[in-house]
């Protein structure tokens, strides 16, 4: 089995204010295990722990109880930062720089000399398609184009852990899939990715496995594919189909005749699980949605 | 110039310096230590509290050992950008402005142009540049973490000490450029405002009556507010009074049937006097020893005085006096103080006299008598050929020096008149230092300042937000340059107590050395007033005294900067900068700064 990259252990956090007073409970005793190689999304509506998590494990915050580690240190130690990359939900860039000066400066924070510097930045910016704007002021980039440059950011170390916090906010179409194949091309240079993204569509095209966060608490956890699949209905894709023996499908069936090219389960859209599990978290709060990984 | 406190030795001071900051260091550590401890384990009880502070301070060391100077540079770099993109040079324009309009403001008529001129620059340049460093430091990490840029470093593998220490280097980079560029304009504009030239008044030039020399004397026309009066010898050379504490050359060039005389630049306006300081010890009015003088009971407690016309004497012993080094005999000057018990002719100084002795054989030269002004420097040249009370002749190496050292004995010869002096009060100009030097050893004293700024502003700015970070500075700053006051208030020296008693007196008008009525109010007050006091000692002592940073007095008085005195700015600069270092680690790296 793949070993363990990401481990949270009854990871909880709670907000409190200036005089000590518990504000909101973000996060309840977080269980998660991320292993190599896999792409992990972090799924969940506005203000249900997910971006607290991601923060916890970069060691932005730290935890009221519990455990983060990441590569097997706690998560508020600095040097693990040396094999992680992280994008942040907003590209918080120096708007003051250029393409070329934020890569450059943000390599010689992993203490990269200036040959390998100068050779990986330009690479990303070819990578993320910015050579024709590298040496324009932040100020002046679009949305798109900062996230771009995030990413590339996110990359400059050649990490062996990809955080990304809303990854295709603000991209367009042809960005948007332009993304997803890049997370999809670093999982097979056998990176390991966590995202957290509302866009389910893409977490549904690129994740392997996700967890759903309501209200600060797991509601869900597994492999995408089985998640969406639905047991107690069978669908039939059939291709070369006569009329007549399309009239006859019900009888074909019952006496296995004709060619039946599929036979499954349908899978629902990602959409409707998670919005029926928000449905039944705020009906029955505090409990695990099913169990089924 | 006058001194308050004899000059600092750096040899002396270096050693109880250090242990005072090992020990303030150590002290601090375990409050920390200690602090840390107990919230810890409040938090994750007595054993998760221990292992909490355990990781902290390994992880401290750890992180010591993991500083990257790339690192460092990286965050400078980024400091200086951003110090760039917040318009710092607008700080230099309003300093060029400064200057454009300062002969708007400042006196023409003064006495003494280049003390006036100098100190206008320098302070004008000090207050500036600190402003300028104050509001670049404070802002800038709370605008990071408000703007969330700080989440792109902080999950770099970058320690919370480099993210402190960048910060000061790069705000004192922009600070070193802005102070060079002000100090090379401030030099120039000082050099051209006071240079000047006269044309001499030929009509004015009359032979001096019974001068066996042959000179001429004559004046100079009027130019700067001031005119000179001058003698020409026969040979065509001369040279002017001192007016405005300089004096001119003077030539005169014949062509033809013609004399013309040129009038050179100005000598002695800007210069950097060395002082060789002596020992001071005085005898009391019935003539015995004693280690100081009488206390005419101001506040200055520097100064001691000496009586007139009793057996009262200051003596200083000077050592070290070669012929080699004072081949024409001893330039002593004086800023002698004065304290009048009747007011006599107040135009008039008070009258006083120096005797040198031979410390050993006991000889002494006859009286050289001088008047003393307060806040002005008395020149009186030695001559090495002197003579006895007798007459007889004396050589002042030969019959006066002994062993190197020499001593002088000052008497004041008004009755009931009072002459103040301390040891800084007479010296030898043993010689005279380059002045440029000495400026440039001027704007090292604000640069001192401006790091000690710079440093403060980041160290809060690691737990304040911006605006509350800068004012937290502005008070260091103010409470810096005010220690002396604060310190005299806290100590319970200035009249009218504590800040309770005093906003009581200042509401109920009372002066301020009424006693206040006996009664629980007042007890309360007290009270409540030596809390305040011992917090007002504790803060003064941590913060750094800005007034011992400052070196404006000595340019613009024209004395030279005591390299010691320069080491020990330095160094005790380095123990503020590495203390605030400290802090603002300790308080960045617990600190959540994603909230």
């Amino acid at each position: 089995m793949a070993e363990v990259i990401v481990e949270t252990r009854n990871l909880s956090k709670v907000y409190r204010d200036f005089w000590g007073r518990q504000k909101v409970r973000a996060l309840k005793a977080l269980d998660l295990e991320i292993r190599q190689g896999e792409i992990f999304g972090l799924l969940g509506p506005n203000g249900s722990g997910k971006t607290t998590t991601i923060k916890l494990l970069l060691g932005l915050l730290f935890p009221t109880s519990g455990q983060a580690l990441v590569f097997g240190r706690d998560a508020t130690d600095v040097s693990k930062n040396e094999r992680l990359g992280y994008l942040p939900e907003e590209s918080y860039l120096y708007r003051f720089l250029n393409a070329e000066e934020t890569l450059d400066f943000y390599g010689r924070l992993f203490d990269m000399p200036t040959a390998v510097r100068k050779k990986r930045s330009a690479e990303l910016i070819d990578l993320v398609g910015l050579n024709l704007a590298k040496r324009r002021q932040l100020k002046e980039y679009s949305k798109g184009m900062a996230r771009r440059l995030g990413l590339a950011q996110a990359l400059i170390n050649d990490p062996e852990l990809i955080m990304l916090d809303e990854p295709t906010s603000g991209l367009d179409p042809i960005g948007t899939r332009e993304m997803k194949d890049l997370i999809l091309k670093l999982k097979a240079q056998g990176k390991t990715v966590l995202m957290c993204s509302h866009l389910l569509a893409d977490v549904q095209d690129v994740c392997d496995r996700i967890a759903i966060l309501h209200q600060g608490e797991l509601k869900e956890l597994g492999r995408v594919d089985s998640l969406l699949k639905v047991r107690d209905e069978t669908q039939i894709r059939a291709k070369g189909l006569s009329e007549s023996a399309q009239a006859e499908i019900r009888s074909v069936i019952e006496r296995h005749h004709g060619s039946v090219l599929t036979m499954d389960n349908p899978t629902t859209t990602l959409e409707e699980l998670f919005l029926s599990i928000v449905r039944d978290s705020e009906a029955r709060p505090g409990r695990r949605a099913k169990q089924d990984n | 110039m006058v001194l308050d406190s004899d000059p600092v030795a750096f040899s002396n001071w270096i050693v109880p310096a250090l242990l005072s900051f090992l020990t303030s260091a150590a002290t601090l550590c375990a409050v920390a230590l200690v602090g840390g401890y107990l919230i810890s384990a409040f938090r994750y009880g007595p054993v998760g509290g221990g292992d909490v502070i355990y990781r902290m301070v390994l992880g401290g060391v750890r992180d010591l050992i993991a500083l990257s100077p790339r690192r460092i540079l990286a965050l400078a770099w980024l400091a200086v950008q951003e110090s760039l993109r917040r318009r710092v040079l607008v700080g230099f324009g309003i300093f060029l402005l400064i200057l454009l309009f300062a002969g708007w403001f400042l006196d023409t008529q003064s006495n003494d142009p280049a003390t006036l001129y100098l100190s206008f620059v320098l302070t004008a340049t000090t207050y500036l540049v600190l402003l300028i460093a104050l509001f670049l430091s404070a802002f800038s990490l709370p605008a990071d973490i408000k703007n969330h840029t700080i989440y792109t470093i902080v999950t770099k593998p970058v320690r919370s000490g480099e993210i402190v220490l960048g910060r000061i280097v790069g705000f004192a980079v922009i600070g070193t450029v802005l102070l060079a560029v002000m100090g090379l304009f401030s030099y120039v504009f000082v050099i051209r405002v006071l240079n000047h030239t006269h044309e001499v008044d030929v009509a004015s030039l009359r032979p001096v009556p019974n001068d066996p020399n042959g000179d001429r004397a004559g004046r100079t026309s009027l130019a700067q507010n001031h005119r000179h009066t001058l003698k020409i010898g026969p040979d065509g050379t001369g040279s002017t009074d001192m007016v405005q504490g300089h004096f001119h050359e003077v030539t005169a060039q014949e062509s033809g049937d013609k004399t013309t005389y040129v009038v050179g630049p100005p000598q002695g306006l800007l210069t950097a006097r060395v002082p060789a300081y002596g020992d001071l010890r005085f005898k009391d009015r019935a003539g015995k020893a004693s280690d100081r003088g009488i206390s005419v009971g101001k506040e200055w407690k520097y100064h001691s005085y000496v009586e007139g016309a009793t057996l009262a004497k200051a003596i200083w012993t000077f050592s070290d006096i070669t012929p080699e080094r004072f081949p024409d005999g001893l330039p002593v000057e004086m800023t002698i103080r004065v304290f009048r018990s009747y007011k006599g002719d107040i135009e008039k100084g008070i009258r006083g006299s120096l005797v040198l002795k031979n410390p050993r054989t006991g000889r002494a030269s006859d009286e050289k008598f001088f008047i003393a002004k307060d806040f002005y420097i008395d020149f009186l040249k030695i001559p090495r050929n002197l003579t006895d009370p007798t007459g007889k002749p004396l050589d002042l190496f030969d019959d006066l020096v002994s062993d190197g050292q020499v001593e002088v004995w000052m008497q004041c010869l008004d009755a009931s008149q009072y002459l103040g002096v301390a040891k800084g009060d007479l010296y030898l100009r043993s010689r005279d230092a380059s002045f440029t030097l000495n400026f440039i050893k001027s704007y090292l004293g604000i640069w001192v300042q401006m790091l000690l700024v710079t440093s403060l502003g980041v160290m809060f700015s690691t737990f304040l937000s911006g605006p509350v970070a800068m004012m937290a500075t502005l008070a260091s700053l103010v409470l810096g340059f005010k220690a002396q006051f604060v310190l005299g208030v806290a100590k319970g020296a200035i009249e009218g107590g504590g800040p309770v008693e005093s906003f009581i007196r200042i509401v109920k008008q009372q002066n301020v050395t009424t006693q206040l009525e006996p009664g629980l109010t007042t007890t309360v007050v007290k009270w409540a007033d030596s809390v305040f006091m011992s917090f007002m000692t504790a803060i003064t002592g941590l913060l750094p005294n800005f007034n011992q940073f400052s070196n404006v007095s000595y340019v613009a008085h024209g004395f030279d900067i005591p390299p010691d005195a320069v080491l020990v700015q330095v160094f005790s600069a380095a123990g503020y900068v590495i203390a605030a270092l400290a802090i603002g680690y300790l308080f960045l790296r617990t600190r959540e700064v994603a909230r």
